[in-house]
């Protein structure tokens, strides 16, 4: 052990709850050798920022280390004062926040701010500071150097933040969630660029995520926490190839693969519960193999082979594929019979010089019980579309149709049939429903507007309602902060459902959900397409989901569209170069990684014929900046639009493929 | 220090409320707490133990200072002050809830609607606010009930108007800040989406939700009501002689400060107690709804 870098034994964690303690980290022991990436993974809540935290040294009036060790190159964390704290913090163990945007100071100059933690530390900043944003994959320049954090991109920012973290050369660099909050795009360049670096630099990592497709990409080791406590500890090729804890096999089977075919995602029965564990294992509430003896002894992590470790007594006993399947679900024929249509639609924000065009030209149709995706990064338009279809915001022109009934641009114009036909489920379930209500509430409100009738003759719907959603009686009572991520989502689902709308628009409906939450709401949308033959626009960034749940897919890159086809055209040669760039960028379990080919920013000085051709890999030449990209038709349907024909495209994607 | 005991299935007995007991609650809300306690337990009890009548004669002699029988002397006109500050504690008690609460509703409905709807109608309105706010309180005050007429001066319902009134503007402006927060959430877009109307809005998306703040606002405006009241009567332009207003009593006996300082202090003493028992209770109440409010949004 002569090797490892920080030793992590026994600790445990408490957060203050009002005037009692609650156990929050429980007897985690781990180490991290010189120069390797361990990954720290786990659903929220499982306490996996907490124990990051505590390398870094954090104290807080709210937390207590009750008991354990951590030691980082021989430096007893624990014991350390104040002083040692900030002699050692910069320059032995640095952290990488998960939200940029709050971590930069907002009134202080990028380069000052680097500067800054050069400074404190006795070292000069002079060549330093430009050195490290060069290696983060800035400019150097001074007029970047001199710009303030809101000037910046969110990858920006984040670089920004590696580069601080950098600046003392430490021995460790804590990420907590480093690209959480990031586009799939800049996602993946962030973990390019942490590669590399470690590549360059040999130095540790404590990779902190929730993403296990990306952490296998990173990590050379990974623990898996739960509730608490480390529950399997091993090698990432191993931990892919062969997960041995309940809880790992639930994880991994819960990622949705971008090449696992029309098969869902297995999604990890029930939610952590943190008031209803049970004296042994904590995770035997979810666990398909539980005895009784799981329920009454605690596991402790015990050895499993050549550096693997596992939380479990009976991981030999369940066979490598005990993962259940999921109830076939028999997709109902989507019928040909036309329920929206999106006419040459455009919308602008701003006015004047200032204006920008959020969406450009974009038509589509949807089928009665279909299912469109809309794909893209942010700021590609798709919940403008969603907006401007529902009438929160009036296109600049276009027009949208409904059984072939123009509607109006804004809701209030709209008749109250034309509004009931379209319900909406945002992004975020915190904000979509009022804290001050209660979810029977919530949900009455809907049903006795839109069918006053039904409701005065006593049938208000709303168990029907939270019984399409998987949820029982007793949540009408609730209140929404009672509820998980996942529950809530579920009820703003029921609220809009229990309008019967025709069509739902879906926008990032699971982007702000835990992987296991997603999986089990990802199989709510598709039992609901199958047994209510709902139709949904389905606004994602997450190709992995969309392959999964649409029947037609189309492609957005600021504003346009430069793809669309069934699911089967997107998903398979030719591609689209953006569309084959988004697919490159899903983090999918062990795909290895190449580094990116094209330029790390891109340069928009004009606005090119195609929006595309700025950072496009497989530009042809000034062509693409002269002249708008053709059309190509394929078969049935498939539509790119670009300058390259689809012979070309095909052969380009052949030489590149993505994935494994 | 190391506690090891605590496993995860205690957990469950640990979670309570956070600020479940008398004991929990902040410092200040308690001593405000006490203090409003005794003026309200005076206010509804004391016109039936206090010594005189608030408009009695001869109890003693005129002028005299503080003593066992007239602990805070004695007036002009032979009235026992003290039994005049016990009788005058529900008026002032009254009308500033009154007042207040009369403000706090009117505020409330305009700046909601204000900032539900946006847009000119918006600018329309806090141009208008902004316009009364400008006026100092006092000189607003004296001006409604200028505009009044005599015929209406020292009604109790004129009063509480002209606190409702001096209020409103500022309970309005800080009713708006919070519609305009809560109109961008996505349950309020649910509700316009669905086609409900304004009113429909703010009653049942934005007034839940901005309650705690309104609670807050009421109470420190609350607290400061009985000095506009009394600094009205001190003026003479509040309600009239003999009702027993504190404000009116400073008024009439400031000539006998240096003779029976006693019979200023006593209703001065009641009135800052007054104030300060309000603001008290109100910094320790908006301590305990922003925690709750905070501990509802985790």
């Amino acid at each position: 052990m002569s090797n490892s870098l920080v030793e992590v034994t026994g600790l445990s964690v408490s957060y203050r709850h009002g005037r009692s303690w609650r156990r929050v980290v429980e007897d985690v022991s781990f180490h991290v050798n010189r120069g390797e990436v361990f990954g720290l993974v786990g659903e929220s809540g499982c306490g996996k920022s907490t124990v990051a935290l505590q390398l870094l040294g954090f104290r807080h009036a709210t937390l207590r280390a009750d008991a354990g060790s951590i030691a980082i190159g021989g430096l007893d964390v624990r014991s350390l004062d104040r002083a040692g704290l900030n002699r050692m913090r910069g320059a032995k163990v640095s952290f990488v926040p998960q939200n940029p945007t709050t971590a930069l100071n907002p009134g202080m100059r990028v380069g000052a701010q680097v500067d800054e933690v050069l400074l404190a530390h006795g070292r000069a900043a002079e060549p330093r500071t430009a050195e490290l944003f060069d290696l983060v994959g800035l400019s150097t320049g001074t007029e970047f150097l001199r710009r303030y954090p809101h000037q910046l991109s969110g990858g920006q920012q984040q670089r920004v933040c590696i580069a601080m973290a950098l600046a003392c050369e430490p021995e460790l660099v804590v990420l907590d969630e480093p690209t959480t909050g990031l586009d799939v795009t800049t996602q993946e360049q962030i973990a390019d660029l942490l590669i590399g670096l470690r590549r360059r630099l040999g130095m540790s990592m404590l990779y902190v995520t929730h993403d296990l497709g990306l952490l296998s990409q990173i990590a050379d080791r990974i623990g898996v926490m739960y509730a608490g406590r480390m529950v399997e500890v091993a090698p990432a090729a191993d931990l892919f190839a062969e997960p041995r804890h309940p809880y790992t096999r639930g994880l991994i089977g819960a990622l949705p693969r971008i090449d696992g075919g029309d098969t869902p995602a297995k999604p990890l029965r029930g939610l952590l519960q943190r008031d209803l564990l049970p004296k042994g294992c904590p995770f035997a509430p979810r666990c398909d193999h539980a005895l009784k003896k799981c329920f009454d002894e605690v596991q402790a992590l015990r050895s499993a082979g050549a550096g693997r470790a596992v939380a479990c007594w009976r991981f030999e006993a369940i066979g490598p594929d005990a993962a259940g399947q999921l109830p076939q679900i028999s997709a109902r024929r989507a019928a040909q019979e036309e329920l929206l249509r999106v006419d040459r639609l455009s919308v602008t924000y701003g006015r004047g010089a200032r204006a920008f065009m959020a969406l450009k030209d974009v038509s589509f149709t949807i089928s009665k019980g279909e299912t469109l995706a809309l794909v893209g990064e942010s700021g590609s338009g798709k919940s403008t579309m969603a907006r401007a279809i529902s009438g929160l915001i009036a296109p600049a022109s276009g027009e949208v149709r409904m059984r072939g009934e123009r509607l109006a641009p804004l809701v209030k114009h709209r008749s109250a049939e034309q509004r009931r036909l379209i319900q909406y489920v945002f992004q975020n379930p915190d904000a979509s429903l009022n804290p001050r209500a209660t979810v029977g509430t919530s949900l009455a409100r809907p049903s006795a507007f839109f069918f006053p009738e039904r409701v005065a003759a006593g049938d208000d719907g709303l168990l029907t309602a939270l019984d399409d959603v998987r949820l029982d009686e007793n949540y009408a009572a609730r209140y929404p902060d009672q509820l998980s991520g996942g529950e809530r989502q579920r009820v703003a689902i029921a609220r809009a459902l229990i309008a019967e709308p025709d069509l739902l628009l879906c926008d990032e409906v699971l982007s702000a959900l835990d992987v296991s939450v997603q999986a089990s709401i990802l199989e709510l949308l598709q039992r609901l397409k199958a047994e209510r033959g709902v139709a949904m626009l389905f606004i994602s960034h997450d190709l992995a989901v969309v392959r999964m749940l649409a029947d037609r897919v189309h492609v957005l890159f600021r504003g346009e569209v430069m793809e669309s086809g069934t699911r089967g055209q997107i998903f398979a040669p030719p591609f689209h170069p953006y569309t084959h760039a988004l697919l490159e960028a899903v983090p999918a379990p062990l795909k290895t990684r190449r580094p990116a080919a094209r330029p790390l920013q891109a340069a928009l000085t004009a606005t090119p014929a195609c929006p595309y051709a700025g950072r496009c890999r497989w530009r042809i030449g000034p062509i693409c900046d002269d002249k708008a990209p053709p059309l190509r038709e394929s078969t049935n349907g498939h539509v790119i639009r670009c300058h390259h024909d689809l012979a070309a495209l095909a052969r380009l994607t052949r030489a590149n493929p993505t994935g494994e | 220090m190391a506690r090891t005991d605590i496993g995860p299935t205690e957990i469950a007995e640990q979670r309570h409320g956070f600020v479940s007991s008398w004991g929990q609650m902040p410092l200040s809300f308690r001593i405000g707490a006490v203090i409003l306690g005794l003026h309200f337990a005076v206010a509804v009890t004391g016109p039936f133990w206090a010594p005189y009548g608030y408009s009695q004669m001869g109890t003693g002699a005129p002028l005299s200072g503080a003593s066992l029988a007239h602990p805070f002397g004695i007036d002009q006109l032979g009235r026992d002050v003290f039994s005049r500050v016990v009788h005058g504690s529900w008026i002032v008690i009254l009308l500033s809830l009154s007042g207040t609460l009369l403000g706090t509703i009117t505020g409330a409905i305009i700046g909601l609607f204000s900032g539900y709807v946006g847009g000119w109608i918006d600018e329309v309105i806090q141009r208008l606010l902004e316009a009364l706010i400008s006026i100092p309180f006092l000189v607003f005050a004296l001006i409604a009930i200028a505009a009044a007429g005599t015929e209406h001066s020292g009604n109790p319902f004129l009063i509480t108007m002209v606190v409702a009134l001096v209020y409103a503007p500022r309970i309005a402006r800080i009713a708006r800040a919070a519609a305009i927060d809560i109109t961008t959430r996505d349950y309020v877009t649910v509700a316009r989406l669905r086609g409900e109307g304004a009113w429909s809005v703010m009653r049942r998306e934005l007034l839940p939700n901005a309650t705690s703040v309104l609670l807050v606002e009421f109470a420190l405006r609350v607290g400061y009501a009985p000095v506009l009241i009394g600094s009205l009567g001190f003026l003479g332009f509040g309600l009239r002689p003999p009702t027993p207003e504190w404000g009116i009593m400073i008024s009439e006996n400031r000539a006998l400060l240096i003779i029976a300082p006693s019979t200023v202090l006593g209703p001065g003493l009641a009135l800052a107690s007054l104030v300060v028992g309000f603001n008290l209770f109100t910094e320790g109440l908006a301590r305990v709804l922003d925690r709750t409010v905070k501990l509802g949004a985790q």
